[in-house]
């Protein structure tokens, strides 16, 4: 039995905001189609039945957009129909909802867990109002402390979205609001840095020159005191972006990060799928939510190679703090990881850029700020 | 230069089966050599297909598009660096059958040499002229070398299918610039569609003088081309001046002495056809078992070993290489393979010289020597693309004659060779002549170059009303530095220019190096005049602050003179370089960036724990004056 995690797309939010380059759009709320977006869901999950034999359903993350518009009777059918699919399901099954404070209501939350969702991720991003403005967001620090109460109310586990490096957020204004969200009771917390990207509202602000953005400098210095603050606080730093309390960590994400196999459901969902010879397929649905409702196909699809698997299990492990399993990333890729690459590791090596500990490589963590020269090197 | 075997355009066959030849020699007053003298770009390689077209000697399309220009990349710079002949019969007005030979000659001035030995082979040239443009200084150099060499020159104006094509204008600049004279009728021509093709051949019959040769002479052949075939060993291009040659023939190469045994004969026509003798004023090639082309020079004499001439043919030079740099290999891996290439290369090429080198900076490669910098282009180029090594190359660097205070001389030509201060006592460097054509307008941005360029002036004069020859004498370093370029823009790309080597002279020169991080960079050491080693030394240490990567930590650049800093400046230490979100969706997109900036990296060395990429290397070259 293969592990395999299902990653369901909803692609709507109530308002897109300035940052965000994920597939979604704006919606007005009342016109959600909730049950017909949840019947193309099912027959895109009967399509791909058949690529589900043999597999383990071990997470299922709801992600978005802002699935917490999403109603929880078709949030439900579309859970229950997926693990009907596999046949076997994991007994550490993880299922997580994306949700943005304003539209995680009381009620909401306790829908989302009576169909089975057992851990919700909120999208809080700040606890400054002033940087809620900034960011474009619907709720404010009230507001996101109301929905953080909903969601621990409802389920065990609830992570928050915290962003950082907005100009002239300091290291120690970062530091306070880690300690606030911490006072609320998360158990994780995924901890970014404002990135600016192309085709966004604030990448097009940015282009213009009418957006400041953080010095490299401050960012750095942010990210070293975040570290710091939830280190204090029993978190671990077990990804460069996310922290945990022990056994907190996202496994859905875990499995991303870990090269493992994915299903993707929905407008714009990317699944990748090991097939037989050690490559894989990679996939990304029809982007338009109105086309894909009417008739799924995918937008776009790849083989990957021995080598772009060991590539991306390089970039995607490297971003942990457990580092890569080598032999592990050798059988999947059907070829030696290491060759082609003794000169990039020796040299690596050397500089303590990373460390390789029987067939484990890792960067260690205080050189996690340069990470992708470093994957790169490698690749 | 020639081709590698195998890479020849004419087809990998064996010479086709040997056609009957008469046994007599071709009448030599129905012979006709000559050549094209034309500038880049202007049509000669379209010309010569159409001039083989005309006299059927292709009958079918099998060939290349340009048939005479044998490598690839060759074509893609739209320049001839062979020289070869093809031998065409073409039955003329008269109803007489003459033997035409096409001898093509090298494009560029660093060849120039080779253009001379070429020229010297034929009686005539066609100065190829295109009608939409005009003359420009390297054909004017190289109608120069036909006249000096008695060639009948015939103006033939090109591309006149084109609308912009203007035959009065550049007719009229062909009298006032070369002051040629061009008499009627007026060769107009497209190579393109053939139009007055056939009336340019019938002018080579009547125009071009048949050769001359010495009645009962004994054999002098001209050596105008070798290269090296893997089976057959060196072979060469020669043109018969006195005498026979046969096939089996014993013959001596007058300037080594060394003998040989003439075991193949033939002509291309264009297809390789065996011959057993050529007679006075032929064009053909031989092969002789011979191991090395350092044993057929360019412009040596064939006679024979019983019957051997009194007086080699005049104008033999050993040709030695001008620019020198260092050619590494990025991955030491590939040490053995480009000791290969090299090798490889060599053996087609006897002006190109190499020999191990080893720097501290840059590990273990080699030395090599070229005529010019497109003779260095064209061979780093061919060891990146045919042998597939990736290189990290020093910028070019001339021979400096370093006189020391025992009163010996030594030849410098690696910078970080130079001896000690102390131990000098005077440095000098080559010098070019140069002769810049420029219309008048940017007289003023080319003297200003020139003079910034510790260039003396030593003529200008009007060649018509609006054109003038600017004459420099200019140190070679100076002209290596990026001078064509700055010229280029400096007279939005009117000015063309022609050099030649014109001794040494002594200047006040130092060297000046740069430390990464506190240590020596040997590779970037660079021999500069005195007076600007300050202006420069702060010049490169920026431009080398903008190319070195930052790094994990901080990285000190700085120029040095002896033990003397000049400059320095910091490379900031890289702080973030981290994708903050990877998920799902985004691992292709992120897998493909991270590869691209792998390929960015492809050409880096690690200098210590400083990572220096191929540009900084040659920072040098673009430092302002």
């Amino acid at each position: 039995m293969r592990d395999t995690s299902v990653y369901v797309h909803f692609p709507w939010c109530a308002k897109k905001c300035p940052y965000c380059d994920f597939a979604t759009r704006k919606i007005d709320v009342a016109t959600l189609p909730h049950e017909a977006y949840a019947d193309a869901l099912l027959r895109e999950l009967e399509v791909r039945r058949g690529a589900l034999r043999g597999r383990r359903l071990t997470s299922v993350f709801f992600g978005g957009g802002t699935p917490s518009l999403w109603s929880g009777a078709a949030l439900g059918r579309v859970l229950a129909a997926i693990r009907g699919a596999f046949e076997e399901e994991s007994e550490a099954l993880e299922i997580t909802a994306e949700s943005n404070p304003n539209s995680l209501t009381r009620a909401r939350a306790a829908a989302f867990a009576e169909a089975g969702v057992g851990r919700l991720s909120l999208g809080v991003q700040s606890l400054d109002d002033a940087r809620l403005r900034f960011l474009g967001r619907l709720h404010d620090r009230t507001e996101a402390l109301t929905a953080l109460g909903h969601a621990a109310a409802a389920v065990e586990r609830v992570s928050a979205d915290l962003m950082f490096g907005m100009p002239g957020q300091s290291a120690d204004d970062l530091a306070r609001e880690i300690d606030q969200l911490l006072e609320a009771g998360v158990r994780h917390v995924s901890a970014y840095a404002l990135t600016i990207e192309p085709g966004t509202q604030f990448g097009e602000l940015h282009r213009l020159g009418k957006l400041r953005v953080a010095e490299e400098e401050a960012y750095a210095q942010m990210f070293e005191r975040a570290e710091r603050a939830f280190e204090a606080a029993g978190f671990a730093h077990y990804e460069v972006s996310n922290y945990a309390q022990p056994g907190e960590e996202a496994r859905h994400n875990l499995h991303y990060w870990r090269g493992g196999d994915y299903l993707g459901l929905g407008a714009a969902a990317v699944g990748c799928l090991s097939e037989a010879d050690g490559g894989a397929r990679r996939w990304k649905n029809t982007v338009d939510a109105g086309r894909y409702m009417e008739a799924l196909g995918e937008e776009e699809s790849e083989t990957l190679g021995p080598q772009d698997r060991i590539r991306e299990g390089l970039m995607l492990g490297l971003r942990m703090a457990e580092g890569v399993d080598g032999a592990a990333l050798s059988a999947r890729a059907g070829v030696d990881w290491r060759r082609g690459r003794e000169a990039a590791l020796a040299r690596r090596l050397e500089r303590g850029d990373v460390v390789l500990e029987g067939e484990r490589l890792r960067v260690p963590r205080e050189r996690w700020l340069l990470l992708d020269g470093i994957v790169a090197d490698l690749f | 230069m020639a081709p590698l075997p195998g890479s020849c355009y004419l087809p990998a066959r064996a010479p086709a089966a040997p056609r009957p030849e008469p046994t007599m020699s071709f009448p030599i007053d129905r012979i006709r050599n000559f050549s094209i003298i034309a500038h880049i770009d202007h049509g000669k390689s379209t010309l010569a297909d159409r001039i083989l077209d005309v006299t059927g000697a292709i009958t079918q399309r099998e060939q290349k598009e340009q048939l005479l220009d044998r490598m690839e990349l060759e074509q893609e710079r739209g320049i001839t660096i062979k020289a070869q002949g093809v031998r065409l019969p073409f039955v003329a007005e008269d109803g007489v059958e003459y033997q035409l030979n096409l001898i093509d000659t090298p494009g560029h001035v660093d060849f120039s040499y080779e253009v001379s030995r070429s020229l010297a082979a034929c009686e005539g040239a066609l100065l190829v002229v295109d009608a939409t443009q005009g003359v420009e200084a390297q054909t004017l150099a190289n109608v120069y070398l036909a006249l000096e060499n008695d060639l009948e020159i015939i103006p033939v104006f090109n591309k006149i299918d084109l609308p912009s094509a203007d035959v009065d204008r550049v007719k009229r600049e062909v009298e006032e610039v070369i002051g040629l004279d061009v008499p009627e009728p007026i060769l107009a021509c497209s190579g393109k569609t053939g139009e007055g093709v056939k009336e340019v051949l019938e002018e080579i019959v009547k125009r071009v003088p048949p050769p001359r040769t010495a009645p009962e002479g004994k054999l002098r052949a001209l050596i105008f081309d070798s290269w090296y075939d893997t089976y057959r060993g060196a072979m060469s291009m020669i043109r018969v001046v006195d005498g026979t040659v046969r096939k089996g023939d014993k013959i001596k190469m007058m300037s080594t002495g060394a003998e040989y045994e003439v075991t193949e004969l033939g002509v291309y026509s264009p297809f390789p056809t065996h011959v057993d003798h050529l007679g006075p004023g032929e064009v053909g090639f031989f092969a002789g078992s011979i191991k090395s082309i350092e044993d057929t020079k360019v412009g040596d004499t064939v006679t024979l070993v019983h019957d051997r001439a009194e007086e080699p043919l005049a104008g033999f030079q050993e040709v030695k290489p001008m620019v020198f740099c260092g050619v590494f290999p990025t991955d030491s891996d590939q040490y053995g393979d480009l000791r290969d290439a090299l090798e490889k290369l060599n053996l087609n090429d006897a002006a190109f010289f190499f020999e191990p080198e080893t720097s501290d900076a840059l590990g273990f490669g080699f030395r090599c020597g070229f005529l010019g910098l497109l003779h260095m282009e064209i061979i780093q180029e061919r060891l990146e693309r045919e042998y597939g090594i990736d290189l990290i190359t020093t910028a070019p660097s001339v021979v400096y004659h370093v006189f020391l205070t025992d009163g010996s001389m030594v030849e410098v030509e690696n910078p970080s060779r130079m001896p000690e201060i102390g131990e000098i006592d005077r440095i000098e460097e080559p010098y070019f002549a140069v002769s810049i054509h420029v219309p008048s307008e940017f007289v003023g941005p080319v003297i200003k170059l020139c003079q910034e360029r510790r260039g003396e002036q030593t003529n200008m004069s009007y060649s018509s009303t609006d054109r003038v020859v600017i004459s420099y004498d200019l140190p070679l370093a100076e002209v290596l530095f990026d001078f064509f370029d700055k010229l280029k823009s400096a007279t939005k790309g009117y000015a063309s220019m022609d050099y030649e080597l014109k001794g040494y002279r002594a200047n006040k020169l130092v060297r000046l190096d740069m430390l990464i991080n506190g240590e020596k960079v040997d590779a970037l050491s660079a021999i500069v005049h005195r007076d600007n080693a300050y202006h420069i030394g702060r010049s490169l240490a920026q431009k080398l602050k903008g190319i070195v990567p930052r790094q994990q930590y901080e990285v000190a650049i700085q120029a040095a003179i002896g033990s003397k800093i000049i400059a320095r400046e910091t490379v900031r230490a890289l702080r973030k370089d981290v994708t903050a979100k990877c998920y799902g969706g985004d691992i292709s997109r992120k897998r493909k960036l991270l590869q691209k900036q792998k390929e960015g990296k492809r050409r880096m060395k690690a200098v210590g724990s400083v990572d220096i990429p191929q540009a900084a290397f040659h920072a040098i070259l673009k430092v302002d004056s």
